[in-house]
């Protein structure tokens, strides 16, 4: 009987599937050098969190209140006064790091933890293109996104899930699949994205299983199917078709593998309790989970379009922002911490630019209760933790009121160069050619800035 | 006492001018400058800013903003302010300040009025040395054939492949489409393969199948921009236009003159109007403040384009300097720049900073004039109901409201709720009638901008940083001969055009030619087929390909016959190795899926128009005037008939994962439709297979495929494999099919599904 032919389809010998290992594009691959960390977990305040409102302190901007600065510069929109910022600071940790009550509950755990970059610029104040281009390093032309680069440069640990996973809990991020795209890279170091909110570990990965078969059922027809094609092969030998033949048997073993990585029910309940229970809560988990299990390259959204973008009710909405957010990566970071993981996983926070320390015209000179901010790509406060990163450290500096980086500037190439320094790649060295030409994930800029690194 | 030290030491170290002042740079400003500054201004190392100080020139020149210092005023000299870090903006070397004794070094020297005895530097890296590079195969005229040479002389000969697998070949090489049994049995009656070829060209499957190769090209989405679902409401008229352009077998060189200069032809139809889509639809990023900069952006791109499509060159690298492997200059860059420059592409919508690109009115029959009238009327009567509808909800919420004061208040207060409700959903539905009111048809397309004019060089692509102005002109490169004169009062378009599809250009036709030629076997005759430069691959037969060059343009430019000629070959029949001439590929997500429908008879025809479903009101959002952004689309609803429509009538969505019936686009590496892509990447990775196995296309498919299989098991069987592998079963597979079924619960749809996931069925062999 045919599909009793062979082995059959989930009898497969572990010889061939190591064997495999190597062909495929993902196949782990040796870094340039030493590196200092080996996946990335990059949390993405999308919209542009506030540097005064979080981890850049600005006592003189609080001066100003309700008048203008001396300084003006532009931004999307026209803006007028001074905002202070409505946020108590505090200091933290052993290296007495001054943050914001609203990441309080991190910085109480991590401060000497955090290397933040105060001095963080960007090219423009528009959201698509500050994403593109901190997450692809260009702001117009597609390219391949950070993930992808170094999938491609690495390849990934576990063949049987994906080695860049995108979690956003609902809907697309401004610039949508731009943001994760493999652009001229082959498709395989696309991000594979995933809406995490209100789905179970199995809904998670797209076409992960098939409501309409029994296992049993499908496993009949991949039999099959395995018996057409090494049939079709004996007479062809084509590397392509051979090639084929294993992405169903990774496939399948995907069904299994994904579901248990991505069901978070399995975690016990003391860690689901340190995470919390809300969406951003069960998207940090599950980075976890990933990484734990080899995935190279996490991108965890905070939410649809903008969340961070608050142009009116700073006072409110970045409160909510970072209530909804903090407690998950404070778990995320214990977490990681307490299973040794945090040495090497990088974990990246920020938003694609910072905002205004002045509020929009269109509210008038006088300050009101709803007042909010425009983006600023003048600078901005992102910060890093593990892999390799210099903890406790505060890094470059805006001006007194948190408009312009001007001490000890980061371009964003430079924060990509130095990501990939981490992970044993040099950003002037991993490219590839296209239309005739290398290309590279930061142009023709960045540069490692060594004085993050521990 | 710190703040004294430059002075000290500028006075210790003062020499007198000559020859002294060349042993003091010698001495103490040269080994500073290598060992701070060559890292990135010096030609042995990094260019950066345009600016070098490994030559006395270099400096002079300077980079970008300008000189880098005056001599003899150290307080006018950018490089003393760079050194100093007064500017947050400028500061350098930006890793580490020098020393105040280095400073000191420097500003002595710029008083001392710099001297510098250096000759010029002789940059190594990356020049080109034109003539040289002009020397490259791909710029040399097209050799013409001394006699008729057939295809097969070049090829020695190869088994052949049977007939089945080459009727399954050509037939997806041709249309998109697997032959169907019919045609199978046609074909064993008939066995000529030249009618059977004839009957494919003249299907409309075949422009359906080869717009789409084209439209990869030319960066295609039914989108404007990529930034916030702007839709292109029109960019279908383009690609129906190049399925018709297609069909009718357009002659190439005038296919390429209607998408360049359309607008400036003396014709009736609208078709070369449409056809300048091709300059208008691509990523323009239609939410840039600076319009200065969108205007150069969107001209860098339309030069990209001509120069990947059909010059197979990367003109865009010659935006900011000389082109670093190819003889194309900077100056020959600004020539068409000033071209597609003096063409409007882009206007400001007047909804906050955004643009959108042009678009243009067609002419009409009397017919669609009278076609327009009547859907107008229809639609005025819609309005003018829902208009009443609103006044009635609006009376009933007032009435409602004088009531408030009486006994049953909270039923009151809801009915007023719900009126008032009704009437402003009425409202927005006003508002999406009135946004998909008829109106004459337009195009997006180009035109003149009333005052051609050459451009200046933007320096580093910096549009406020402006060079000399550069006459208007094409790539000398690429051209042998007199260039066509370019009328003062006009772009030059018409003449770039003219220029593209003269004999005398080296690269059109042999782009062209081997593109054919790659969809045809799966590889390029040159394999690098979107670019001819130095960096790019060598023709494997540059005698064929010239050939095919010269061919096609003495047989009028016809792609058809060409393609015929191709497939009529004995090296096109030969079996695939991956040693031949003909490899074995995997089909193209659109030949997947649209083979599936084929199979299954799900496949339902289609005489193209728009992909968006605007006309439902989910589908379209920001249609409030005060928005300060653009109406944007979403494909969250499809039309019911799209799931069985042909692929390349699907929307294309440039700023997302592609929705729908259209997700297997991205699943099978889709060209993204924010580049310019010539051959589709061909990846092999799990989630093609997850998709396979449990994605809704092929389940659906599977059991209507099942449902329409007829007769006892054996002649079931027998259709199956006509089906969908295209040949007959063989008795060995029959027997072990029969086994399956027999063993199996939901056999037939299980089997189905089975044979249109196995390698036979997905690879194109």
């Amino acid at each position: 009987m045919l599909r009793r032919c062979g082995a059959g389809f989930g009898t497969l010998g572990l010889a061939t599937l190591l064997a495999r290992a190597d062909e495929s594009p993902l196949a782990p691959k040796l870094p340039h050098s030493a590196p200092r960390a080996k996946y990335v977990i990059q949390i993405l305040a999308n919209g542009g969190p506030a540097q005064m409102d979080t981890f850049d302190p600005k006592p003189e901007l609080t001066k100003y209140h309700g008048t203008r600065l001396p300084i003006h510069l532009e931004t999307e929109r026209p803006t007028s006064t001074a905002l202070g910022s409505p946020f108590k600071f505090d200091r933290y940790g052993q290296c007495g790091m001054e943050v914001s009550e609203l990441f309080a509950p991190l910085a109480e755990k991590h401060a000497d933890d955090l290397c933040v970059i105060r001095s963080m610029h960007t090219d423009t104040p528009i959201h698509e293109n500050s994403l593109r281009l901190m997450n692809c390093g260009a702001s117009i032309m597609a390219r391949p996104s950070i993930g992808a680069w170094i999938t491609y440069g690495l390849g990934t640990e576990n063949q049987n899930l994906p080695g860049f996973v995108v979690l956003v809990p609902k809907g697309m991020p401004v610039a949508g699949a731009d943001n994760w795209q493999s652009s001229f890279l082959p498709g395989g170091y696309q991000g594979t994205y995933i809406e995490t909110q209100d789905k179970k570990a199995a809904q998670l990965i797209e076409h992960l299983h098939n409501a309409s078969l029994s296992s049993v059922e499908q496993q009949a027809q991949l039999d099959l199917v395995e018996q057409l094609n090494r049939k079709h092969f004996a007479t062809r030998h084509d590397p392509a078709l051979e090639a084929r033949i294993h992405s169903f048997e990774t496939a399948f073993r995907m069904q299994t593998a994904a579901t248990d990585a991505f069901d978070i029910e399995r975690e016990p309940a003391h860690v689901r309790a340190l995470y919390g229970d809300t969406a951003q809560a069960k998207q940090m988990l599950i980075a976890r989970r990933l990484v734990e299990r080899g995935v190279r390259f996490v991108q965890v959204w905070h939410g649809t379009l903008q969340p961070w973008d608050s142009h009116a009710n700073i006072s409110t909405e970045h409160r909510k922002l970072a209530t909804e957010s903090c407690q998950g990566i404070t778990a995320l970071l214990s977490d990681l911490k307490s299973r040794g993981l945090l040495d090497e996983t990088l974990v990246i926070w920020g938003g694609e630019f910072g905002r205004t320390p002045t509020v929009e015209l269109s509210q008038g000179e006088k300050v009101s209760p709803t007042a909010g901010r425009d983006h600023n790509n003048h600078g901005f406060t992102m910060w890093l933790a593990g892999g390799g990163v210099r903890g406790g450290t505060a890094y470059g500096a805006t001006d007194e009121f948190g408009f312009k980086a001007v001490e000890n500037r980061v371009h964003v190439h430079d924060l990509q160069a130095t990501v990939l320094h981490l992970l044993g790649l040099d950003h002037e060295r991993l490219t590839y050619r296209h239309s005739g030409r290398d290309f590279r994930l930061t142009d023709v800029d960045g540069r490692v800035v060594t004085e993050l690194l521990a | 006492m710190r703040r004294w030290l430059p002075l000290l030491l500028a006075v210790a170290l003062r020499p007198a001018l000559g020859a002294d002042g060349d042993a003091f740079f010698e001495a103490k400003v040269q080994p500073l400058l290598v060992e701070r500054c060559y890292e990135c201004h010096s030609h042995g190392k990094k260019i950066k800013g345009g600016l070098t100080f490994d030559s006395r020139s270099g400096w002079e020149k300077g980079g970008d903003t300008g000189p880098a210092l005056v001599p003899g005023k150290p307080d006018e000299s950018l490089i003393i302010k760079a050194i100093s870090y007064s500017d947050p903006d400028l500061q350098m070397p930006p890793k580490k300040k020098l020393s105040d004794a280095e400073i000191a070094v420097l500003t002595e020297w710029v008083k001392l009025g710099a001297p510098d005895p250096r000759g010029a530097v002789v940059a190594k890296k990356f020049v080109v040395n034109f003539k040289e590079a002009l020397r490259h195969w791909a710029f040399q005229p097209i050799r013409r054939p001394e006699s008729a040479t057939s295809i097969d002389s070049f090829f020695s000969a190869t088994p052949r492949a049977d007939n089945f697998t080459w009727l399954r070949r050509v037939s997806f090489d041709l249309t998109g489409l697997p032959p169907t049994p019919q045609e199978i049995e046609d074909f064993v009656r008939d066995p000529s393969r030249e009618r059977f070829v004839d009957r494919l060209l003249a299907s409309r499957a075949f422009g359906e199948r080869w717009a789409r190769h084209w439209l990869d090209l030319v960066g295609y989405a039914d989108q404007i921009g990529t930034a916030n679902n702007v839709p292109a409401a029109h960019a279908w008229r383009y690609r129906d236009y190049v399925i018709r352009a297609f069909n009718a077998d357009k002659p190439f060189d005038e296919f390429i003159r209607e998408q360049i200069a359309g607008d400036l032809l003396t014709t009736t139809s609208p078709d070369p109007l449409i056809a300048t889509g091709f300059l208008v639809l691509g990523n323009v990023n239609i939410v840039e403040s600076d319009k200065d900069k969108l205007r150069v952006d969107v001209v860098d791109q339309q030069i990209e384009k001509v120069g990947k499509a059909f010059l197979g060159l990367t003109l865009q690298c010659a935006r900011c300097h000389d082109h670093k492997f190819d003889p194309v200059s900077q100056r020959d860059y600004y020539g068409l720049a000033g071209i597609f420059g003096s063409t409007d592409s882009v206007w400001l919508t007047g909804r906050g900073v955004w643009s959108s690109v042009t678009f243009t009115e067609l002419p009409q029959t009397d017919r669609e004039r009278a076609q327009l009238a009547e859907r107008t009327r229809e639609h005025e009567q819609t309005v003018a109901n829902v208009k009443h509808d609103i006044a009635e909800a609006r009376e009933r919420g007032h009435v409602l409201a004088l009531h408030l004061d009486d006994e049953e208040r909270e039923s009151i207060e809801k009915q007023k709720a719900d009126a008032d409700k009704l009437a402003r959903d009425l409202e927005n539905r006003l508002r999406h009638l009135d946004y998909i009111k008829p109106t004459p048809p337009v195009a997006h397309g180009v035109w003149e901008n009333g005052a051609p004019a050459d451009t200046r060089i933007t320096i580093r692509g910096n549009p406020h940083a402006l060079g000399d102005e550069v006459p208007r002109g094409f790539v000398p490169a690429a051209f042998h001969g007199q260039p066509p004169a370019i009328p003062r009062e006009q772009s030059g378009r018409l003449q770039l055009a003219e220029w593209l599809t003269s004999p005398n250009n080296t690269l059109t036709t042999r782009v062209a030619v081997n593109r054919i030629w790659q969809k045809l076997f799966g590889e390029g005759i040159v394999r690098s087929v979107d670019y001819f430069g130095l960096r790019g691959e060598r023709p494997s037969k540059p005698e064929l390909l010239d050939t095919l060059a010269s061919r096609f343009v003495s047989e009028g430019w016809s792609q058809k016959r060409l393609i015929r000629e191709i497939v009529l070959s004995a090296a096109y029949a030969s079996a695939s190795r991956t040693d031949g001439p003909q490899r074995r590929f995997r089909l193209d997500a659109e030949a997947i899926r649209d083979a599936v429908l084929t199979v299954s008879g799900d496949l339902a025809p289609c005489e193209g128009g728009p992909a968006l479903a605007l006309e439902f009101a989910e589908n379209v959002s920001g249609l409030d005037p005060k928005n300060v952004n653009p109406v944007a689309f979403s494909t969250s609803k499809f039309r019911p008939e799209q799931a069985r429509q042909r692929t390349i009538y699907l929307p294309v969505v440039r700023s997302s994962a592609q929705r729908g019936p259209a997700e297997i686009l991205d699943v099978f590496d889709f060209a993204q439709p924010a580049l310019f892509t010539g051959q589709r990447p061909i990846t092999t990775v799990p989630p093609q297979a997850l998709y396979l196995m449990n994605g809704p296309l092929l389940k659906t498919q599977a059991a209507k495929l099942a449902a329409d299989l007829h007769g006892d098991d054996r002649a079931r069987l027998a259709q199956l494999y006509l089906r969908v592998l295209n040949r007959p079963i063989t008795d060995a597979e029959a027997r072990e099919a029969l086994d399956f079924i027999a063993d199996t619960p939901n056999a037939w749809t299980s089997l189905c599904h089975a044979l249109l996931t196995c390698n036979e069925f997905l690879f194109r062999l």
